[in-house]
């Protein structure tokens, strides 16, 4: 019988540098909520917002998932990853170059530094798009999961090369079109091609194999790649070339919408059919996700009708800590402490009496997490709403609670040491 | 795994299994025995033992974790043999062939 290869992780050093500073990032991003409240109650283009978003977006939404996604390429490709090294240059870039631009945009001040650290986030998409081409080029089959994750690592880049053009337009002013329109192209890319495809992607790998789901047919998979791509296509040509224009634009949010449709149906099957009935908090942590990224979606049509900031303000805000940090905050303990653990176990496993990864981190927290979250998300969405900035320096502070949790435990399963006994 | 009591290696088959009951499958929580991850155990060389075993999925991320348990706990069940482990997709692993223990750890109804 011959030996399957089944391939090795990516070394922890290539890895777990993501998670602590994505853990870092989340604290950073909840103080920051705190000390800007007001900032959420006025046009979002301030640079509070631009602080909270890009540490969002950057610092902890994509750092956290530059570490699952380095983890899990080799899962999904069935191949180990293309290169660890590119992977750590990932990490430096990326975190150098988020400290530069967060700091330029607090202090409004856009100059050279600025575009430097919009050139390193830059290289960290290149890294990370070059790891990703490489480790799935030889996958033995096609398969719509692989797409996802290379579309969506292309669609990160382009989003990355666009906010390096608006910085430079920020410190050195040469575009022709409307900075601010520009701006929503850049955020759209970022948030339906980068997170949105990232997320279908690795959720139609990872969902299937915590559920142990049956269901395997891809072509809902395939319609929704392809429905997702085309509405963002659409809307960034047309958005570009003609100015947003709100048909046209809730005609595209139909088309991306119709491509989440089949995504979700494609998970609902394999819920359905799943052999694992009982449903982990972490799994919970994601449906609930799903239920802010909907809302955030139909909030659309809103925010194109209604020119109250607030609705645009809502979307944003639902989408970040709602539907991205939800997934996070759930998979993280999917993820991380199954990482360490091989670092510690895989060679004495069988050996000696070793703790299961779920012994790693505290359960009981993140039980805590997932309801506090809830509340953190909700008592924000009403301050946002309202206007409010006592509410939202209040649900502020449910969200430092929440991330403090998340700290906790994370630290936990970093700081374990082999227990042989 | 079924072991007939007319197996020449019966003995050492009860054993390898009561080993191997040890290795969990640490993202399921159950062992790779109950989930009927091991198709089959060889002894006709006197100087090894072979398992032959699937995951539950290709390029599983705890998979080297499980082949490395099932080496450990069969060189220690059986010190004077090396213990190799063949891993097959073919058949593939599937809810049949979980034990009824295995399924009532899993929460299958």
């Amino acid at each position: 019988m011959a030996d399957i290869n089944i391939g090795n992780a990516p070394p922890n050093s290539a890895i777990l540098p993501f998670y602590a500073t994505g853990a870092l990032s989340f604290l950073i991003l909840c103080l920051l909520l705190f000390f800007s409240a007001d900032s959420l109650s006025v046009h979002y283009f301030n640079p509070q917002s631009l602080t909270i978003v890009h540490t969002a977006a950057l610092g902890w939404g994509t750092m956290i998932i530059f570490g699952a996604a380095h983890q899990l390429l080799p899962v999904v490709c069935e191949r180990d990853l293309f290169s660890p090294k590119i992977a750590s240059l990932c990490w430096y870039s990326l975190t150098l170059g988020i400290v530069l631009l967060t700091t330029s945009f607090w202090y409004s001040s856009y100059n050279w530094t600025t575009i430097i650290g919009a050139i390193l986030i830059n290289l960290s998409a290149i890294a990370y798009l070059v790891n990703s081409i490489f480790t799935s080029r030889v996958c033995k089959k096609y398969s719509a999961v692989r797409m996802f994750v290379v579309t969506s690592s292309i669609w990160f880049l382009f989003t990355a090369f666009v906010g390096l053009l608006l910085v430079i337009n920020l410190a050195f002013p040469f575009f022709q079109k409307n900075h601010l329109e520009i701006l929503k192209l850049h955020a759209h890319a970022g948030l339906a091609g980068w997170f949105l495809q990232l997320v279908t992607g690795i959720s139609s790998k990872l969902v299937p194999m915590f559920l142990l789901g049956k269901y395997t047919k891809e072509k809902f998979l395939n319609i929704s790649c392809i429905l997702q791509n085309l509405g963002l296509i659409l809307f960034l040509v047309d958005g570009y070339l003609f100015g947003l224009n709100p048909n046209r634009t809730i005609l595209y949010t139909v088309i991306v919408l119709s491509g989440i449709v089949f995504w979700m149906v494609f998970l609902q099957k394999n819920y359905k059919e799943r052999i694992r009935k009982k449903i982990d908090v972490q799994m919970k942590h994601t449906f609930v996700s799903f239920v802010f990224l909907g809302i955030s979606v139909l909030l659309i049509p809103v925010i194109l009708y209604f020119t109250n900031i607030q609705w645009a303000n809502l979307y944003g805000t639902l989408l970040f800590m709602g539907w991205i940090t939800g997934i996070i905050l759930g998979k993280t303990f999917k993820t991380l402490p199954f990482i360490v653990w091989n670092g510690h176990y895989k060679n004495l496993s069988g050996k000696i009496k070793v703790p299961l990864p779920k012994h790693l981190y505290n359960e009981k927290i993140v039980e805590w997490q997932f309801w506090v979250y809830i509340a953190a998300v909700v008592v924000l969405a009403i301050g946002i709403i309202l206007k409010n900035a006592l509410v939202i320096k209040f649900a502020s502070l449910i969200w430092i609670a929440v991330a403090s949790l998340y700290i906790f435990n994370v630290l936990k399963t970093l700081l374990h040491k082999t227990k042989t006994q | 795994m079924i072991i007939e009591p007319n197996d020449p290696f019966a003995a050492e088959k009860h054993l390898a299994v009561e080993a191997l009951f040890k290795v969990i499958d640490p993202e399921l929580f159950v062992n790779v025995i109950d989930l009927g991850m091991v198709y089959n155990l060889d002894f006709e060389k006197s100087d090894c033992v072979k398992v032959l075993m699937t995951l539950t999925s290709p390029h599983c991320p705890m998979g080297e974790a499980i082949k490395n348990g099932a080496k450990n706990a069969l060189e220690i069940a059986f010190p004077d043999r090396v213990a190799i482990v063949d891993l097959t997709f073919d058949p593939p692993w599937s809810i049949d062939v979980v034990s009824e223990e295995g399924k009532r750890q899993l929460g299958v109804e």
